[in-house]
C-alpha cells in the first residue's frame, strides 16, 4: 500500500496561484521521501513519519532501498520504481548520493526537491563544487529545489496538511508565512510559537538556498491568499538588487504585505581590508540595512519583535495614524510606556473636550484624564471599560494600549472580558500589556484567545505599534527611478582612459567628482616654487599646499600638507620646506609634484563615499566626516543611484544632521545641496564600473549662503581592461 | 585467496548486516543508495569484514568505500 488519504492536494485559489511554480514545493499531490530508514529518531525517519501523521491530503511514499516498507507502508527501491506520478520528493540521503538521488527524480518527473540533507556549500570547497552539481541538475530537469541543508517545509493549508521537515511538532494554521535560512532556528521558533499561540500559513526553512531563495518565495508568499504578513530570518543576502524589486512589489500596490525581517552574519567583504573609509565602513550588515530600508523591509533585532510585530499587524486594523491613547492603573507604568512610544516615533495625543468630560464622569477624581489615562490602581472592569471606550472614540486617538497591573482589587480577568468585548466592534488597534506573569495570565490567556496582541512590556507594544507605523508610512512614501542628472560623463571616461588600477591623483580625481558637478576648488599641479607663487596668485590667499604621490595616503604624516599660507613668500617657503622634508622622511616616495589651492573657508565636515560591492553593486554613504569618520562611525548607506527621497532620508538619519541644521546657533548649511552632492555620488559610482571606491571626505558643508566645497577626494579604480 | 571468493564472502556479509537478498547486490551496488545502508551500519560493515577475513583494516580508508566491488577491492588487498 501507499499512504493516502484524501483526493489529491492543491490549494487552488486563483488560477494564477494556482499555476505557480512553487505550488509544486506547497502543495504537491504526491511525496517520495528518498532515503528514509526505519528508525525512529533520526531525520530520514522523522520527515517520513511527520509527514504521515500530519495529516498530509495527498500520497507519500518512502523510497528506502532494502526495507519492505516503512511504517507499513511499501517502499521502493528507487523513486524510478513509483508506478504513479511523483510532484515532490524530499532527500534525505547522505550529502555523497543526493546528486544521484536527485538525477533519479528528474528523470522521474518530479517537479519540486527539497534537500535536507546537509554536507554541502558550508562544509567548504567540496561542498561548494558537490551543491553547484545538484543546482546543474535541477536546471537540466526544471525542478525547483529548497535547500540543501535545511529543515524542510511546512503548509498549515487544511486542503494540503503538511508537514515536510523534522520539527517535532506541526504548528497552528494562521495568516503568518515564516521564511528561515537557519533550520535550528526554526524548531525554536515553532516552540515559542506554540506557546504564545502563534499560527503560521507557511512554514520554510531555506537552508543554502541553492535553487529557490527567499526573492521566490516572497513571490508565492504574496499571492498566496493565505499568507497576510511575511516573517524572515536570514544570513546571508546574495541578491540585494532582485530582494529590492521583489520586495517592493510584496510590500505595496493592490496587495501589500509587510516583510518583516532579522537579518545576522556578516560576509567577509565585510571585513576586507579597504583603503578608504567607505570601504572599511560599508560592511555587509550596514549595506544590508540600505537594501531592507529601499525595499520596504523592516528590520527588527530579534526574534522577540519579530513576532511583537507580527502579532501586532495580523490580528488588528491598519491604524490611520502614529496617534497611541494609553489607559493605565499605575502612574509608572504609564510613564514608561509614554517615554517609549516617543522615543520609537509615536505620538501622544491631547483628548478632545469631549472625551476629557467622559473620563472625568467615569472616574475618580483623582485619576488622571489626560493622555496617558491613569485610573487609578484600585480599578475594577467598570473603570477601564468606561475609559479605554472613550479613548478608542476619540478623533485624535489612532490605537489605543490598556497597560494593567495585578494590585489585590484588580479583577484581572474580568477586565481582560472587558477590553476583549470593545475590541469585538472596535475599528482602531488595541495592544494590552498585563504586566507579570502569574496572576495576570488568565487575563493573557482571554486576550490571546481574542488575538488582543498583548505584550509583558508596554515598551515592547510601543515598538509594535512603531513597526506597524513604519509599514503604513512605506505603502505612502513616493519611489520611484531617479533621475540622472546633468554631468560631464566623457571627461570623466577620458580621466578614466588614461588611468591604471589603484588611485587616481588628487588633481585627476578633483576634476572626475567635479564633472560630475561637485563643488571642487581650483588647484594646480606644480614641481617648482615659481608654478606654485603664480597658481596661489590666480587663486588668491590664502592657499593650500599639498604633496601628491602615489606612494603617500596620510598626507599630514609626512608633513605633506601646509595649510593658511597668505603670501607669496610663505608659498614659496613651504614649497622648497615640503618637497625636501618629504624627501627626508619618505625618500622611496616618487613626488608628482605640489597642489596649489585656495583654503577652503571652515564649515561642518561630512563625508560623502561610494563603495562597489560585490552582493549590492555600487553604493552610497554619507556622514560625519574628518578625521574622526572611522571614530564615531555616524554614516548610513544607500544604494546607487540615489533618489531624492532615499538622499534626504540618509542626510537625515546621521546624529550630525542637528549640526548640520544649525544646532547650538550654529549657522545652518545648505541640506538641499549636500543631498544634490550625494545624489551625484551615486550616478558616478553607478555610471562607471571602475571605480571601486570613492571619498569625498570631507566636503565642507558651509553655511548656506557661502555652499559646499571638496576638500579632498580619493578614488581608486578597477584595472582598465 | 581467489577474488571469486572474496567476493563470495563479501556478498554473505552485505546481506547479513543490511537484512538484503543476494539478487540485490552487483559490484556497482552502493551501500547507501541501493542497498540502504544507514550511517551506524557503515560501521558494522567494517567490523563484519574484519570478523569474516580475520584482518584489520584502516578505518578510515574503510569507511570511504562505498560500493560493493570497491569492498571487494579493498579486502583483496588485505588477503
Amino acid at each position: 500500500m501507499s499512504a493516502t488519504a484524501a483526493p489529491p492536494a492543491c490549494s487552488a485559489h486563483s488560477s494564477d496561484f494556482e499555476h505557480h511554480p512553487l505550488q509544486a514545493v506547497f502543495a504537491p499531490r504526491s511525496i517520495a521521501v528518498c532515503g528514509v530508514t526505519p528508525t525512529p529518531g533520526t531525520v530520514p525517519f522523522d520527515i517520513f513519519y511527520n509527514i504521515l501523521s500530519s495529516g498530509y491530503r495527498g500520497t507519500v511514499y518512502p523510497v528506502a532501498p532494502g526495507k519492505r516498507s516503512i511504517c507499513a507502508v511499501k517502499a521502493y527501491r528507487y523513486v524510478l520504481d513509483i508506478e504513479d506520478e511523483v510532484d515532490q520528493a524530499v532527500i534525505v540521503f547522505p550529502s555523497s548520493v543526493v546528486e544521484r538521488a536527485l538525477r533519479q527524480c528528474g528523470e522521474k518527473g518530479v517537479k519540486s526537491v527539497i534537500v535536507i540533507s546537509a554536507g554541502f556549500r558550508e562544509v567548504g570547497p567540496e561542498g561548494v563544487r558537490r551543491e553547484q552539481r545538484l543546482k546543474d541538475v535541477c536546471r537540466e530537469f526544471g525542478m525547483s529545489m529548497i535547500g540543501p541543508n535545511c529543515l524542510g517545509v511546512i503548509n498549515t493549508d487544511p486542503k494540503v496538511q503538511l508537514n515536510a521537515s523534522f520539527a517535532r511538532k506541526m504548528p497552528a494554521n494562521g495568516r503568518i508565512g515564516f521564511l528561515s535560512q537557519s533550520g535550528a532556528l526554526c524548531t525554536a521558533v515553532l516552540d515559542y510559537a506554540q506557546e504564545k499561540q502563534i499560527g503560521f500559513s507557511k512554514f520554510v526553512s531555506f537552508g543554502n538556498k541553492a535553487g529557490v531563495t527567499e526573492i521566490e518565495l516572497f513571490d508565492y508568499l504574496h499571492q498566496d491568499p493565505e499568507t497576510d504578513i511575511i516573517l524572515l530570518y536570514l544570513e546571508e543576502l546574495r541578491d540585494g538588487r532582485g530582494l529590492i524589486e521583489m520586495a517592493r512589489r510584496v510590500t505595496r500596490g493592490d496587495n501589500p504585505k509587510p516583510i518583516l525581517a532579522i537579518k545576522s552574519g556578516r560576509t567577509p567583504q565585510g571585513a576586507d581590508a579597504a583603503g578608504s573609509h567607505t570601504g572599511s565602513l560599508a560592511g555587509e550588515d550596514s549595506v544590508c540595512d540600505a537594501v531592507f530600508r529601499e525595499a520596504g523591509i523592516i528590520r527588527v533585532n530579534s526574534i522577540e519583535q519579530l513576532f511583537n510585530s507580527a502579532i501586532m499587524y495580523a490580528y488588528q486594523p491598519m491604524p490611520a495614524g502614529d496617534r497611541l491613547a494609553i489607559v493605565t492603573n499605575a502612574g509608572g507604568p504609564g510613564v514608561m510606556a509614554t517615554d517609549a512610544a516617543v522615543r520609537v516615533g509615536l505620538s501622544i495625543p491631547r483628548f478632545t473636550k469631549e472625551t476629557t468630560a467622559r473620563l472625568k464622569a467615569a472616574l475618580p477624581e483623582t485619576a488622571n484624564v489626560k493622555n496617558p489615562v491613569d485610573v487609578i490602581g484600585d480599578a475594577r472592569a467598570d473603570r477601564y471599560g468606561a475609559a479605554v471606550e472613550a479613548v478608542l472614540e476619540d478623533p485624535n486617538v489612532d490605537q489605543a494600549l490598556v497597560i494593567l497591573t495585578p494590585q489585590s482589587m484588580t479583577d484581572i480577568e474580568s477586565i481582560a472580558e472587558g477590553v476583549c468585548r470593545l475590541h469585538a466592534t472596535a475599528t482602531k488597534p488595541i495592544a494590552c500589556s498585563f504586566m507579570g506573569a502569574a496572576d495576570v495570565g488568565v487575563g493573557i490567556k482571554l486576550l490571546q484567545d481574542a488575538h488582543i496582541p498583548h505584550y509583558i512590556l508596554p515598551e515592547w507594544a510601543c515598538e509594535a505599534m512603531a513597526d506597524v507605523q513604519s509599514v503604513r508610512k512605506w505603502r505612502q512614501q513616493p519611489i520611484g527611478p531617479p533621475t540622472p542628472l546633468p554631468v560631464d560623463r566623457a571627461a570623466v571616461e577620458s580621466i578614466l582612459d588614461g588611468a591604471g588600477e589603484g588611485y587616481l591623483g588628487e588633481e585627476q580625481a578633483l576634476a572626475v567628482v567635479g564633472a560630475y558637478g561637485l563643488p571642487v576648488p581650483p588647484c594646480k599641479l606644480c614641481n617648482t616654487a615659481d608654478e606654485a607663487v603664480a597658481a596661489a596668485e590666480r587663486f588668491g590667499y590664502p592657499a593650500v599646499l599639498r604633496v601628491v604621490s602615489p606612494q603617500i595616503v596620510h598626507k599630514s604624516e609626512v608633513h605633506g600638507l601646509e595649510l593658511n599660507l597668505r603670501d607669496a613668500d610663505a608659498v614659496r617657503t613651504a614649497f622648497e620646506r615640503m618637497w625636501r622634508r618629504v624627501g627626508q622622511i619618505m625618500p622611496e616616495a616618487q613626488i608628482t609634484g605640489l597642489l596649489v589651492r585656495p583654503m577652503i573657508p571652515s564649515g561642518h565636515e561630512v563625508i560623502l563615499g561610494g563603495k562597489r560591492d560585490p552582493s549590492f553593486g555600487p553604493t552610497v554613504m554619507f556622514g560625519l566626516g574628518g578625521i574622526y569618520v572611522e571614530l564615531f562611525k555616524d554614516v548610513t548607506f544607500g544604494l546607487a543611484p540615489l533618489d531624492q527621497y532615499t538622499a534626504a532620508h540618509m542626510v537625515r538619519q546621521v546624529k550630525a544632521f542637528r549640526l548640520l541644521e544649525g544646532a547650538r546657533g550654529g549657522a545652518a548649511s545648505d541640506i538641499d545641496a549636500i543631498q544634490e552632492c550625494l545624489i551625484r555620488v551615486g550616478q558616478l559610482i553607478g555610471d562607471f564600473d571602475r571605480i571601486l571606491e570613492l571619498d569625498v571626505n570631507p566636503l565642507i558643508a558651509g553655511p548656506a549662503s557661502e555652499g559646499n566645497m571638496v576638500a579632498d577626494v580619493r578614488i581608486r579604480l578597477a584595472a582598465n581592461e | 585467496m581467489e577474488r571469486a571468493e572474496v567476493e563470495q564472502r563479501v556478498n554473505k556479509v552485505v546481506c547479513h548486516v543490511l537484512n538484503v537478498t543476494e539478487d540485490m547486490i552487483t559490484p556497482e551496488s552502493h551501500f547507501v543508495f541501493d542497498l540502504g545502508a544507514e550511517s551506524t551500519q557503515s560501521v558494522e560493515l567494517v567490523a563484519a569484514f574484519e570478523a569474516e577475513f580475520d584482518i584489520e583494516m584502516d578505518d578510515e580508508a574503510a569507511l570511504s568505500v562505498d560500493t560493493v566491488g570497491g569492498a571487494v577491492d579493498f579486502i583483496a588487498q588485505y588477503v
